[in-house]
């Protein structure tokens, strides 16, 4: 079948082919005029490109890329001016002042986010024609710059192919750049940043500097397009470099898809080539992309490339909902973990005049599991946001293995070893099983972006760790024929247990697993129970906040109970299970339902035991 | 005085954008960039009708007030309700801000035009200061819009709803504030406002196609500086973008006056992001 055929082809194959395709397009008889458009449409494809890692990747709006773009081209308009016409050099010293121009607008622009970004950088396209009228010695003012001299490589002066050939590689390098990157664990970190900041501290990716870090790397292909630009008809004018441009970019972005790699080339080409082209156009340009761009928001959830691998996944991938269930085989042994002692001195909080933890401590030792217990409103969830250090404490300490962790963003803490699960799941949408998985191990091995983007020897060596240890943990949790899979269609209790093999992939010294047991079936509850009293058997140390009573019970070894944001008992199980306190505030028991509850108990610890 | 009077004059029309932008993020977290351009349209309506059609001025603002109030209505129902992700309001938003751009350009031309004052055109002086009536005219006019708002933010029940939602959106509806219909009224209303300052704005800023995007700039650093949210904030951010901007151009040069704006934007962001009146909110998991 033709079908099956298609299937073998490795996704890599087409842009391969396309790129040798243009590369040798001159020889095949290419005109002059039209070489022109294919450089046009590479230039349009670098700028909506960076904008695509911002925008589609780490989620933030730039309106900014023409001035980027007018940043690289004055730079090597500059040079080529003064005879320094090494394409090269200036194309270096264009990426160097567009990660300036990157750097300024984004870190005060990321500090609110949402539309700060977006402003802050569209604020530079407005200033394009005041800075250029500022240094017009160095920028020929309003007029343009011109007497921008031939480019050279290597001392001799390019041909016309050798101009084509530099701009053309220069798309591909970059492309290739940013294909690697965003496959590589850090595409997956800024996914998850996109969808979910909390989620993405708390695996210890920073949110703050990782956005930045897009923005940036975002500004890089914009300065390249400037100085290739710059070289294009060896005349700049500050013109160039407006609002409508700022708008055809994102347009572009929108239509080709902002969260993929070679959806730039698409929207490039259809508005090279559609838009950009008619002049009788030009009068109603602004009129049909404000409805391309209400309709794209609208309607297009990933522009066209979306539509396409949405097809392609129906259709000849055949994927549909999933519905298999989940096997843990019983024997199974985790290797030793280095498990660490969390500690919690006296801590308290309040918001306002409301007082959510009162002079609280606990401890959780190493090959224990420690559990926190507590009705609804009685502080456990205040207390983990305090531990996670999403809130500051008022007074007290808290410490691992010793080390203050209270005062440090969440990404910091968790970089120390803790790891945690959430009440309600929180898996990215768009990513598989076995990519959210590889989310998780952000903090236990680094691995740079450059080693990523250049696919070093390092990269290699990490990603091959990476799948090791992924596999070992799917093959444990049972989810192996699910990897995959995208993982927001599995059931409750899959995701749970997806959420706990993320956290243990990242080797933590500490994992905290909030409510992990609440909406299981009791099958899936006890595979829940075997997997943290394994954990527990290799040394790991766990924090169980929970509402189920008898799991707590039967696997706990210390358990500390919360009631109006002060520890009421602390304790083994069985002086828990029998402190009239705890019946009282946390089970509401009466005295003569005691020993038929104590009853139940022994009968599950006995069956389980078994 | 008299450069104090022009800079508190164009500090109010920024201040009118930042109310705009407020008064739909509280009302359904969206930031509408496109506050500006129907802003401009108000402008636009007000050229035609006092320059073009000749009607009486209260027909004119009935016109510019009624036209944009649908136009705000209409952006709420083509461009917002239907968006699901809301960062894909970051797109629609810019969207509809382009294409009231592109259409004001197709029917009136890109090069500005005048709007006539419908009062008096003698200098008056206050406080030592030359200022013109419709200076006046449009500082009243903000002061008043702000305001009352502000009253009407505390006292009434559709007021405190949008308080409540912005608060807590799920918690809102569950208390039977029906919230869509909320943020559509408030587009509708900011567009109202938006029409109505037209006749008023326009003697000063021109009816210029450029104009949108620039207020647009200036109202949100307005709003960067008062605090997202905040009314009182908003205007006094706009006032001092104004007394930025005019206090550059007079000493630095005319070319250094955005560039003045833009370092005020830099340094509210990274010293206080949260501008002058904003709250912290600490977050949850």
């Amino acid at each position: 079948m033709f079908v099956n055929q298609i299937k073998r082809v490795p996704p890599i194959a087409v842009p391969i082919i396309l790129a040798v395709i243009v590369v040798f397009l001159p020889q095949l008889g290419l005109s002059l005029p039209n070489q022109r458009q294919v450089l046009l449409i590479g230039f349009l494809t670098l700028l909506v490109s960076g904008l695509n890692l911002s925008l589609g990747y780490a989620g933030e709006l730039a309106l900014g890329q023409p001035a980027i773009y007018a940043t690289g081209a004055y730079v090597a308009g500059y040079m080529g001016v003064h005879g320094e016409t090494d394409i090269f050099l200036q194309i270096l010293a264009a990426i160097g002042a567009a990660l300036f121009v990157g750097l300024l607008t984004g870190i005060p622009g990321l500090r609110l986010g949402n539309w700060s970004l977006a402003m802050t950088s569209f604020f530079l396209v407005l200033l394009i024609p005041d800075i250029v009228q500022i240094f017009q010695n160095q920028t020929g003012g309003a007029i343009g710059l011109a007497g921008i001299m031939p480019p050279t490589a290597f001392g001799t002066q390019l041909t016309n192919y050798g101009y084509y050939l530099v701009c053309v590689l220069s798309v591909i390098v970059w492309l290739a750049f940013m294909r690697n990157l965003v496959t590589s664990r850090h595409g997956i970190a800024l996914r998850v940043l996109r969808q979910s900041p909390v989620l993405a501290s708390s695996l210890g990716i920073s949110v703050f500097r990782t956005k930045v870090t897009a923005y940036a790397l975002g500004a890089v292909p914009a300065g390249v397009a400037g100085a290739l630009f710059a070289n294009l008809d060896h005349y700049i004018a500050p013109t160039e470099f407006d609002f409508a441009l700022a708008v055809t970019i994102l347009a572009a972005s929108i239509l080709g898809g902002a969260t993929s790699v070679y959806g730039a080339i698409i929207g490039a080409v259809i508005m090279q080539l559609g838009p950009l082209e008619s002049t009788s156009f030009q009068n109603d340009a602004l009129i049909f992309y404000g409805l391309l761009l209400i309709v794209g928001g609208v309607l297009l959830a990933n522009g066209l490339t979306g539509i396409a691998t949405n097809a392609w996944s129906r259709w000849v991938l055949k994927r549909g909902p999933v519905s298999r269930s989940v096997h843990i085989s019983p024997d199974f042994q985790f290797p030793p973990m280095s498990g660490a002692s969390l500690e919690v001195h006296s801590i308290s909080k309040s918001f306002g005049g409301n007082k959510a933890l009162r002079d609280v401590s606990m401890t959780a030792e190493r090959g224990k599991v420690t559990a926190l217990i507590g009705p609804n409103g009685s502080g456990k969830t205040t207390l983990l946001n305090m531990i996670c250090g999403f809130y500051k404490t008022d007074a007290g300490s808290i410490t691992i293995d010793g080390h203050q962790i209270d005062g440090r963003r969440p990404s910091e803490i968790a970089r120390q070893g803790l790891a945690r699960t959430f009440q309600m799941p929180m898996i990215p949408a768009g990513i598989t099983v076995s990519d959210v998985v590889l989310s998780g191990r952000y903090t236990p091995e680094r691995l740079s972006i450059g080693s990523a983007v250049l696919r070093l020897p390092k990269y290699w060596r990490v990603h091959r760790h990476d799948r090791e240890r992924i596999d070992d943990i799917l093959e444990i949790v049972g989810l192996t024929d699910l990897k995959d899979e995208e993982a927001v269609k599995l059931s409750l209790g899959t995701r749970r247990l997806l959420e706990i093999a993320r956290a243990l992939v990242s080797e933590p010294r500490v994992i905290l697993l909030d409510e992990s047991a609440s909406g299981l079936d009791e099958d899936e509850v006890a595979r829940l129970a075997l997997l943290i009293s394994r954990i527990r058997d290799a040394g790991g140390s766990v924090i169980l906040v929970e509402h189920n009573f008898r799991l707590v019970l039967s696997l706990a070894d210390t358990i500390h109970v919360l009631a109006q944001g002060e520890i009421i008992a602390s304790g083994a199980p069985a002086e828990i299970e029998i402190n009239p306190r705890v019946l009282k505030e946390y089970l509401g028991v009466k005295e003569k339902d005691i020993e038929e509850a104590a009853a139940i108990i022994e009968a599950d610890t006995t069956g389980q035991q078994r | 005085m008299t450069l104090i009077w022009s800079a508190l004059t164009i500090g109010a029309v920024y201040a009118l954008v930042a109310t705009g932008y407020n008064i739909v993020f509280t009302a359904s977290g969206a930031f509408n960039f496109a506050h500006a351009s129907l802003m401009m349209l108000g402008v636009f309506i007000a050229y035609w009708g006092l320059n073009v059609a000749k009607l009486p001025v209260i027909v004119v603002f009935l016109i510019a007030g009624g036209i944009v109030f649908i136009v705000g209505a209409l952006e709420e129902r083509v461009a917002i309700r239907p968006v699901r992700n809301p960062e894909a309001l970051l797109v629609t938003t810019v969207g509809v801000a382009t294409l009231i751009d592109g259409a004001t350009q197709r029917i009136w031309g890109p090069s500005p035009l005048e709007v006539p004052f419908f009062g008096s055109n003698q200098v008056v002086t206050i406080f030592g200061g030359r200022v013109l009536p419709d200076e006046l005219w449009i500082l009243g006019f903000t002061i008043v819009v702000v305001g009352v708002l502000m009253l009407l933010s505390r006292r009434t029940m559709v007021g405190l709803a949008m308080l409540a939602i912005a608060e807590n959106r799920e918690a809102a509806q569950l208390r039977g504030i029906n919230v869509r219909r909320i943020a559509w009224g408030a587009f509708a209303f900011s567009g109202l406002l938006a029409g109505l300052a037209g006749p008023i704005i326009g003697p000063q800023t021109f009816a210029s196609a450029t104009l949108a995007s620039s207020i647009a700039l200036y109202g949100f650093v307005a709003l960067a500086i008062g605090g997202f949210g905040s009314l009182p904030g908003g205007l006094i951010g706009g006032f001092v973008v104004g007394l930025a901007q005019e206090y550059a151009a007079r000493y630095w040069g005319s070319t250094y006056s955005d560039i003045a704006v833009f370092a005020l934007l830099l340094i509210v962001l990274l010293l206080k992001p949260n501008g002058l009146f904003g709250r912290i909110n600490e977050r949850a998991v």
